[in-house]
């Protein structure tokens, strides 16, 4: 029996998370994937469970008592599209996980609905874009800092386990082109409360306190501009120290900081992101300094620049008074679940069963639900409509965003299974819908 | 004395925006055409006679009082813009109240949430009991928050509060918060704002204060490393003029800042580390 | 054995996003999200073998998961459990208004539980719809 022809398709941005690397190589035989190169474990188990299996869906759904039913798409879209027409506080959430041109779809069904619009941010760097919308931040793309830095710090992130490639890629052991020697013309810091992965590989582990970022921003910029401070010690690092890790911030040639959840999820939230761009701006008082955040998911970036472009805000967005206003902790989602101010909610590209609060979560389930969802996850697994995508990046092209607002277009190395359609496909005829039965 | 009485019907199970529930927008009208002016129920437009039980009729806006009976929790944006002419609420209230306020009172006899008396540029807005996080703040993006005006809040004011405050001597503007007690992060972004807490306060109190006055007269959690002992002291300046009897340490602050972010002094060529910001805290 | 006064931090692991790209609703996913590394000094003082149940609780709630010992550490008085479900049920949905809430930094105390039984990521969100 003669074998299927394998198809080998290059240059694959992988739809993971926000390093979106472009490198990856994908083999396909009989419309399945057989082999990645270049990803790391989790981008390869992202591209082989694409494949059909039991935990992917392949049919529109609708709940049936106790267990799904399988429905055609006509009657699952205007089961759907009923729901968020009788609700007065939808909530549309997620969106990182598809691409752009889907992202944009979501703005206009939710401007038609008059619903909350909210992407994963809020549960991530909405902090840094808060910071950002109050101090700036000087930044660059991936490129610049591959070929310039010579000073990394990572801040309240472990890339090692979370941007398992960005090292190599970007910021630790790839080589530069003035930076020839890679590694060896690389000095990095890690300031993290625990010895992580990454702090393990680093020049310098500065182990602050849980929660105490804050303050040793604070200090460091103090320290930077010259002040003799009283304090001998500050969130668990000795003063000497600081001053030391002052004069090497001050005296590299190109520094940056990349940080993380450990600055944006902890007590303080915004105003250590705040406190952390204030100090990259101040350094460049002495030298070349920029700071980054490590974003999540291959294209929040996207989610976004699209949202801002289309309604001036990047996420935490209200129409219910048919024009965009922005103010996360009354528009977000986790914060208007916990008061049970929805009453119906779409879910894109994202599972916040898993990823939301237990008090959030639990009141979400309390009203109808509706998952646009390749698999199984413990939000699709209760959902009452279940509308299964092409997944984006694999089996659909689009534009995504990397962590540097970088758009690289991705790729469709195959066919989506079964009756699958593309997020924009899904979002488009919700749209219509939507419009028909409210009699536009 | 125009007086209008309202009476919520019922706590509505969403939150209500009443940005028409103010002096301006009641000025000249009667009891039946404040019925119809509109309130925000989720993504439907109703009316303020669905929710409330109206009587009285509007005068001239600074001759209006009006006064509201009802569990408001979730009524929002309560005074909202209003120029002047008073609002009495009996209980507590939802978010956004007196924001972006420049004239009148409003006196709530219960807690208040988040956001009340935002962006305030004048008035007074005083609150019996606890209130949110960000009391007279900045709105997102903004960095000129409360401009002018006074705000006495009884009990505890949450986190960030007067964020981005923008007072001025010579142009004889103290916007001013006085409270019972304070979360984190009191008056980040001062820029001339007056604060007095009465008892205790949260960490990171005048982070990045440019200039201003912060009087903590109970006990901080935590005092940011980046604010330098200067002294003991028996009385306290503010900058309106006023005298605050005591006994205080004084710290000035925040010396993690400069306001243009990059001031090098052009003769000595060294950055410069003054600041201008005061922080008082009880002996 | 249990301890108190210890700090909850919570994050990704490499393990738990090869899991949850894998189905977030398979065994693999609990071994990768429903456990706890602690230090080795601390897991010391709780004197378990590596594996055994333990149930974590904060201000915001508790759940059961397998105890593990770090591999990033020394971090003693600070646990770690990988995002999901189960450090969801322990987290502090609290944004302070600012709309993230605060999923590290809570105070924890952690205690052995011999035959505890750690759910699975489905059975989880059951038992908080019921609850």
């Amino acid at each position: 029996m003669a074998t299927k022809k394998i198809k080998t398709i290059t240059d694959v941005p992988c739809p993971f998370c926000g390093t979106l690397c472009d490198d990856l190589e994908v083999d396909v035989q009989d419309n399945k994937v057989v082999e990645v190169r270049n990803a790391c474990q989790i981008g390869t188990k992202k591209f082989f469970s694409s494949n059909p299996s039991k935990h992917r869906y392949e049919k529109p759904l609708i709940k049936d008592g106790d267990s799904y039913k399988e429905v055609s798409w006509d009657e699952a879209i205007d089961k759907a599209a009923d729901i968020l027409v009788k609700a007065k506080r939808p909530l549309l959430y997620g969106f990182s996980s598809t691409e752009s041109e889907a992202q944009g779809k979501g703005v206009e069904l939710a401007e038609i609905l008059g619903s909350i619009l909210d992407n994963t941010a809020s549960v991530c760097h909405g902090p840094t874009l808060l910071a950002v919308q109050d101090v700036g931040v000087p930044s660059s793309t991936l490129g610049e800092i591959k070929n310039r830095a010579d000073l990394v710090v990572f801040w309240g992130c472990n890339p090692v386990h979370a941007h398992p490639r960005h090292l190599s890629r970007y910021s630790e052991f790839v080589r530069g082109y003035f930076k020839k020697d890679g590694r060896h013309d690389r000095y990095i810091i890690v300031v993290d409360p625990r010895n992580t992965h990454t702090a393990q590989l680093a020049d310098l582990h500065v182990q602050v306190k849980p929660d105490e970022d804050y303050e040793l921003l604070n200090t460091l910029r103090a320290v930077l501009r010259g002040v003799e401070l009283d304090a001998a010690e500050v969130s668990g690092v000795p003063m000497e120290d600081i001053k030391e890790l002052v004069e090497k911030l001050k005296t590299c040639k190109f520094g940056i900081i990349f940080f993380g959840m450990g600055l944006t999820q902890s007590m303080s939230h915004h105003r250590n992101i705040d406190s952390a761009i204030c100090l990259t701006r101040e350094l460049n008082d002495h030298t070349k300094f920029l700071i980054t955040a490590m974003r999540g998911h291959y294209n929040v970036s996207g989610a976004n620049t699209v949202f801002t472009w289309n309604t001036g805000y990047p996420y935490s967005i209200d129409f219910s008074k048919g024009y965009p206003r922005y103010n996360p902790g009354e528009f977000s989602s986790c914060d208007l679940l916990i008061k049970d101010e929805i009453d119906a909610s779409l879910i894109v590209a994202s599972d916040p069963a898993s990823n939301f609060p237990a008090a959030s979560v639990k009141n979400m389930f309390k009203h109808p639900l509706i998952a646009i969802e390749p698999h199984e996850t413990p939000t699709s697994a209760f959902a009452d409509v279940i509308l299964p995508p092409a997944i984006a990046g694999i089996e659909c092209e689009g534009t995504a965003y990397r962590m540097d607002h970088v758009p690289l277009h991705l790729r469709k190395v195959k066919e989506a299974p079964g009756d699958c359609l593309t997020d924009r496909e899904i979002l488009q005829r919700l749209i219509e819908k939507v419009k028909e039965k409210k009699g536009e | 004395m125009a007086v209008i009485d309202l009476k919520l019907k019922k706590k509505p199970e969403l939150p209500l925006e009443a940005e028409s529930i103010s002096p301006n927008k009641f000025a000249g009208k009667k009891a039946a055409d404040i019925k119809k002016l509109p309130v925000y129920y989720g993504n439907e437009q109703l009316t303020i006679g669905d929710f409330f039980n109206v009587s009285g009729d509007g005068g001239e806006v600074d001759d209006i009082k009006i006064n509201i009976d009802g569990d408001l929790s979730n009524i929002k944006r309560i005074g909202e813009n209003m120029t002047g002419g008073e609002i009495t609420i009996k209980g507590d209230v939802g978010m956004h109240v007196g924001s972006q306020m420049s004239g009148g009172k409003i006196f709530v006899n219960g807690n208040a949430d988040d956001w009340a008396g935002a962006m305030l540029k004048g008035g007074e807005l005083e609150i019996n009991g606890d209130a949110g996080h960000y009391i007279g703040a900045a709105y997102r993006g903004y960095w000129k928050g409360m401009m002018n005006g006074v705000i006495k809040v009884k009990g505890k004011v949450g986190n960030e509060s007067l964020s981005w405050v923008s007072g001025s001597k010579p142009g004889k503007r103290f916007p001013t918060l006085i409270c019972g007690s304070a979360g984190s992060f009191l008056g980040i972004h001062s820029h001339g704002g007056t604060i007095i807490v009465e008892g205790d306060c949260d960490r990171c109190a005048g982070a990045d204060q440019v200039r201003g006055t912060i009087v903590i007269k109970g006990k901080v959690s935590k005092i940011l490393p980046s604010y330098k002992k200067i002294g003991e002291v028996k009385e306290i300046e503010l900058m309106n003029g006023e005298i605050i009897k005591g006994k205080f340490t004084e710290y000035s602050g925040d010396h993690s800042v400069e306001k243009n972010h990059s001031k090098i002094d052009k003769k000595t060529e060294k950055v410069s580390n003054s600041s201008n910001g005061r922080l008082f805290v009880a002996a | 054995m249990s301890i108190e006064g210890l700090t909850l931090l919570t994050g990704r692991t490499i393990n738990q996003g090869i899991a949850l790209e894998g189905g977030k609703t398979s065994k693999e996913n609990v071994r990768a999200a429903g456990i706890c590394a602690i230090d080795i000094k601390d897991f010391k003082k709780l004197d378990c073998m590596v594996g055994t149940p333990v149930k974590i609780t904060t201000d915001h709630g508790s759940v059961m998961v397998y105890s593990t010992i770090s591999e990033e550490g020394p971090h003693p008085g600070i646990i770690f459990i990988p995002m999901g479900p189960w450090a969801n049920q322990v987290v502090n949905p609290d944004s302070q208004s600012c709309g993230t809430p605060t999923f590290k930094g809570m105070k924890a105390k952690i205690e052995a539980v011999q035959n505890g039984k750690v759910l699975d990521a489905l059975d989880l969100i059951k038992t908080l719809k019921e609850a």
